[in-house]
């Protein structure tokens, strides 16, 4: 076992854990910050997307041992985003457990390009599926986010 | 996963000093880790190599040098890939997905070992982890390869690997002995009962950089990609073409394949039918034909051919002035 | 009801309720449960297509520290299951099922541990059985096809698919004493509670089964899974709570797919279209047991679509070692309408007739199978005038094609209850069903709302747990809401009077038939020479009764059809046939549709209150709109190319020339 000291949603959290635990595992089991999904656990699905430094990544494909001194972003960060707010105006879900990690997606995005246009929305999305097909809506979500005042 | 131990060392000699047989360097971990969880190696140490090798694009008149941990969104927005190197450009674009992008590197992307559903697959034997024969060759195999005499019938599943191999790019290796510098053409060769693995890295070797040279004027270059959806899955076939257009004239064709072998595949017919000669439809037709002359397709690949005959006279014309 | 257009709550877009905890990652759904001490578990599943487990050994797994409990068939009770097999059996009829199970401290710790379980295996041998014909038939089969002048006779197959959802099985279990209270990932929480307390030997009172939120079913979660059990014979075992939720690939291989079906088919009709005949042979594989749930009528609709008078109708199941089959959004429907939709266009081409037209000439106005007449009879003709707009090409080299359906259930029924409680100026709703996506929640609070005339944010939703709640029924057959809304007007009708707020569905009418019905067209291009299909339109049209909320409406109609183009392009189980195992039991190599392979959907809306059927005059919008889109594609793709594909997926190599 070693310890680890992460930086999550801009907080110093310790961890004890192995050096296998992933940090989508240690995320949801160690830090209780259960909003990314394990869905696949083989980066194929996008559930688990969460920032690390900034970029959009599986966390399931990411060592938490990997990520000591890293700033990581869950979607348990955001508060009252635009993005959330645009999701739950469009219907952008339907189960909703797709949904953090499409967020987390367009979080990315939206923090690189404030007003990005419907190519970059749909490449952003290109890594995450949603069984439930909610596709459409959250596209709708994403456009109007992307032309409120605060898009950020 | 199994248990492992982590190691991160601050020299890369500390780094070699760990590397053996029950030791695995951990670079973006996308593909290592993906092999772990499903018990296809179970290292029992880990080195992350992540702040020992080079990282960066770096463009010059002799060429282009990519350091080994690029990610491959870094060389899918770098302006001097995008200018003169354009297919490379292109094949990091359609490559796996976003997040993926974000955290695999150029180094691992080559290094990747087959997607082949007996290969993933830690209940199946097959010939490539060492077992007796290949299974795909009879059962399963509209995936699987059109070109090589296997026994291996796996296809490579890079997009950047056909890439480069058509940029003439040389792979820097280094090992406790030293650097060697081979063509990617050498570095991936198919695997023999000896050496059961799709390129000649040795156990205690890494892949530092990636040497482009330079492109002459008049070059352009293009990657197309078949996947069985829009985006987010590995080639059926993909095409990267790279030529040097005198005028209408060919002076040099490069064809690499993804997609159709156990390693990226050089279409040298296909280039010889088109060096010297101009891009006409003819000639087109011709070149992209003889990309396939030497196909020996499997049961449930056959539509392997047309698709890349298509995709290969589609990407010359795409190149036709 | 009031005219629609005076209506306050109901008919309204009214985001979802639990919107916001969806998109903050408050939402729990079972598998984010963290309970004290809690254990996490693993189950060892088999690796051959059939065998005889002839030695388990788990001293191993038993001796590491952080195993707290291991459970095989050397020390679980015997818990019957499937209609011939048991808990852990020691003859294994599939690639996955299952022969163990431990609970350890982590997850990693219980994968270790179930390494260290020996198990031998005697391979036995892997057969298919077909069962005897079950056949349906009105008329005299043999005289209508004399009387045809045109026969189509074709055969058409579909394959595996599987639902995917994306949050696995699973549940958290875990006892206070002698009961049990299982957080699960269902469709049914009632169904589970009954058939786990079953299981298990215990009064129903004694099982709470708690679904708050859950990640997706399709119909793969509408019976209770071997899961639930072990889970709960692992907490009593080591008297921890223990959470068990199932990895991709066991999802893939162990707890239902979507019938493979080859359907042997024949249309024959008079040169003016009118059908005089319809027969059909489905050969439909179920996997190595009989599953539960909704079975999978493929002959249904042969039967009821278009008036005929001489239809036989016959299902053989077909037994393989192979994952049990499990209904999969409107099971059966959807393998029969692309045959029969298929089919009919087949028939219009040779007829030199417009498709809509051959629909309308065979308009079947009464329940063939149950003979009385529909309910909303014109609705089906409304969903193919909505369509007709539609459908005309825009350019020459695409192709468009139409397909119509109906569907079996969706008119909901009996028994399902409500319970209102009047209180500090709202009002709470108690429901003893689960919201699977589908927003259940939202809609029945609107009509709450409607019926007591408050804003929608007075009232307060519980559902989903069998605790203190009425009985609900469960999510399937897109039945929910029909069920549900009238006893909750009922129950709200009477909370207002100031009697005791309890509501019950009547039964549906005795002498009317519900139709659930609709039609689709799709246009698409194809790329003859790469085989590529890029599905460029889709126009839906169903008939769901009184759109209670069009946001959600809309969002099953693109979410049916989102799904349908998996079906269609790029689904399909492949199993390799020398070792029975399932190849492509990952998201990776099992396709589902990504946001770039989405059309444009346009939902023809129609909003066509049917209050014969019941009291709140709705009927289901779940399935449907996953039915025709697959013979919409294939009937396009004809129309652009002259190849007409009679299997599915709709893949490169069978369109490739």
């Amino acid at each position: 076992m070693e310890t680890v000291r992460l930086r999550v949603n801009r907080a110093e959290r310790s961890i004890t854990l192995e050096p296998r635990r992933t940090l989508l595992d240690a995320l949801r089991t160690d830090l209780g910050l259960t909003g990314a999904k394990k869905a696949c656990d083989m980066g194929n699905c996008g559930a688990c997307t969460v920032h690390l430094e900034g970029k959009a990544v599986y966390a399931c494909l990411v060592l938490a041992i990997d990520c000591a001194g890293r700033e990581v972003t869950t979607i348990e960060g955001l508060e009252n985003d635009a993005l959330q707010r645009a999701f739950v105006e469009a219907d952008a879900f339907q189960c909703g457990f797709c949904t953090p990690g499409q967020i987390m997606s367009l979080k990315a995005l939206f923090n690189e390009t404030p007003s990005p246009n419907e190519a970059q929305i749909m490449r952003a999305l290109s890594g995450n599926l949603c069984r439930c097909g909610a596709y459409r809506n959250i596209v709708r979500a994403a456009r109007i986010a992307a032309r409120s005042p605060s898009a950020a | 996963m199994r248990a492992f131990s982590y190691h991160a060392p601050s020299t890369l000699s500390d780094a070699f000093a760990f590397l053996d047989a029950r030791t695995r360097p951990l670079a973006g971990g996308t593909d290592l880790l993906t092999l772990m969880k499903a018990d296809l190696v179970a290292p029992e140490r880990l080195v992350n190599v992540k702040a020992l090798l080079p990282r960066g694009i770096a463009a010059g008149t002799d060429g282009l040098t990519i350091g080994a941990l690029t990610t491959l969104e870094e060389i899918e927005k770098d302006a001097a890939v995008a200018k003169r190197y354009a297919a490379l450009a292109k094949a990091a674009a359609v490559a796996a997905s976003p997040q993926l992008r974000n955290m695999a590197t150029i180094g691992g992307n080559l290094l990747q070992r087959p997607r082949c559903w007996y290969f993933r697959n830690p209940r199946l034997d097959c010939w490539l982890k060492g077992g007796e024969h290949c299974p795909a060759r009879d059962g399963e195999n509209r995936l699987h390869a059109v070109f090589g005499p296997g026994p291996c019938h796996a296809v490579h599943p890079s997009d950047l690997a056909p890439a480069l191999a058509a940029f003439d790019a040389q792979v820097l290796l280094r090992s406790p002995r030293g650097e060697r510098a081979l063509p990617l053409e050498i570095f991936f060769t198919l695997p023999s009962a000896g050496r059961r693995t799709e390129n000649v890295l040795a156990p205690d070797e890494l892949i530092v950089s990636l040497r482009l040279p330079p492109t002459p004027e008049g070059t352009k270059s293009v990657y197309l990609k078949a996947m069985d959806r829009k985006q987010w899955a590995f080639a059926l076939v993909a095409v990267a073409a790279v030529l040097q257009l005198e005028g209408r004239r060919v002076v040099h064709a490069h064809i690499v394949l993804g997609g159709v072998a156990t390693i990226p595949w050089r279409a040298a017919s296909a280039e010889r039918a088109l060096v010297g000669g101009d891009l006409s439809a003819a000639t087109l037709e011709r070149a992209a034909a003889a990309a396939l002359e030497e196909a020996l397709p499997l049961a449930h690949n056959a539509y392997k051919l047309p698709l890349a005959r298509a995709l290969v006279r589609r990407a010359l014309e795409s190149l036709a002035p | 009801m009031k005219r629609d257009a005076e209506l306050g709550a109901v008919g309204k877009p009214h985001p979802r309720l639990e919107g916001p905890d969806k998109v903050s990652g408050r939402a729990r759904y079972a598998c984010d449960l963290r309970l004290p001490r809690q254990l996490y578990a693993r189950v060892l599943r088999c690796p051959l297509p059939h065998a005889r487990l002839s030695r388990i050994d788990t001293s191993r797994a038993e001796g590491l520290r952080a195993v707290h409990a291991v459970l095989s068939s050397a020390n679980a009770p015997e818990v019957p299951w499937y209609d011939t097999s048991r808990l852990f059996d020691r003859e294994l009829r599939f690639v996955g099922e299952e022969v163990a199970a431990v609970a350890a401290e982590s997850e990693e710790i219980a994968e270790d541990a179930l390494r260290l379980i020996a198990v031998d295996y005697e391979p036995l041998p892997v057969e298919e059985k077909a069962g005897k014909p079950d056949v349906r038939q009105r008329g005299d089969i043999a005289a209508g096809f004399r009387e045809a002048q045109v026969v189509i006779e074709e055969t058409y197959t579909t394959q595996t698919a599987l639902h995917n959802c994306l949050e696995p099985h699973g549940c958290t279990a875990v006892w206070e004493g002698d009961a049990l209270t299982l957080y699960e990932s269902t469709q049914g929480i009632f169904a589970v509670r009954e058939e786990i307390a079953a299981k298990l030997g215990l009064s129903e009172e004694r099982v709470r089964v708690v679904t708050e939120h859950m990640g997706g079913g399709f119909g793969s979660k509408q019976i209770a899974w071997k899961h639930s059990v072990i889970a709960a014979l692992l907490a009593r075992q080591s008297g921890r709570a223990v959470q068990l939720v199932l990895e991709r690939d066991a999802e893939n291989l162990a707890v239902g797919n979507r019938n493979a079906t080859r359907q042997h088919l024949r249309l024959g009709a008079k040169r003016d279209g009118t059908l005089t005949a319809i027969e059909v042979s489905a050969r439909v594989e179920q996997g190595a047991y009989l599953a539960g749930g909704e079975a999978s009528d493929v002959t249904g609709t042969y039967l009821t679509l278009y008036r005929c008078p001489n239809v036989r109708a016959e299902q053989i199941q077909v037994s393989t070692h192979r994952g049990p089959a499990a209904a999969f959004r409107a099971p059966g429907y959807a393998e029969a309408n692309f045959a029969l939709e298929s089919a009919m266009d087949e028939l219009a081409r040779k007829l030199g007739m417009d498709p809509i037209e051959l629909r309308l000439r065979n308009y079947a106005e009464v329940d063939q199978d149950q003979r009385k007449p529909y309910t909303s009879v014109d609705s089906l003709r409304k969903c193919y005038q909505q369509i007709r707009g539609h459908f005309q090409k825009s350019a020459k080299k695409y192709g468009i094609g139409f397909a119509a359906h109906d569907w079996a259930a969706g008119a909901g029924h009996p028994p399902a209850e409500a319970r209102v409680e009047m209180a500090n100026g709202g009002a709470r709703l108690v429901i003893g069903a689960q919201d699977i996506g589908t927003g259940t929640r939202t809609a029945l609070a609107q009509i709450a709302a409607e019926e007591l005339k408050l804003p929608l944010e007075k009232i307060i939703v519980s559902i989903g747990d069998t605790r203190d709640a009425p009985y609900g029924p469960t999510s399937a057959g897109s039945s929910t809401l029909a069920s549900l809304a009238p006893a909750v007007r009922a129950a709200a009708q009477a909370a207002k009077a100031g009697r005791e707020g309890l509501g019950k569905r009547a039964p549906n009418p005795k002498h009317k038939s519900v139709r659930t019905c609709g039609a689709q067209c799709a246009e698409v291009e194809v790329d003859s020479e790469t085989g590529e299909v890029t599905v460029l339109r889709i126009v839906a049209a169903h008939d769901c009764g009184r759109i209670v909320n069009p946001l959600l409406v809309d969002s099953q109609i693109s979410g049916g059809v989102t799904q349908a183009l998996g079906f269609a392009l790029t689904e399909e189980r492949i199993v390799d046939a020398a070792s029975g195992v399932v190849l492509n039991a990952n998201l990776e190599e099992y396709k589902l549709p990504t946001a770039g392979d989405v059309p444009q959907i346009t939902h023809a809306s129609l909003s066509l209150p049917d209050d014969e059927a019941n009291a709140a005059g709705i009927k289901g919008v779940g399935e449907p709109p996953l039915i025709p889109t697959a013979a919409a594609i294939a009937n396009a793709v004809f129309d652009a190319t002259g190849i007409r594909v009679r299997e599915l997926p709709i893949s490169r190599e069978k369109l490739i020339r």
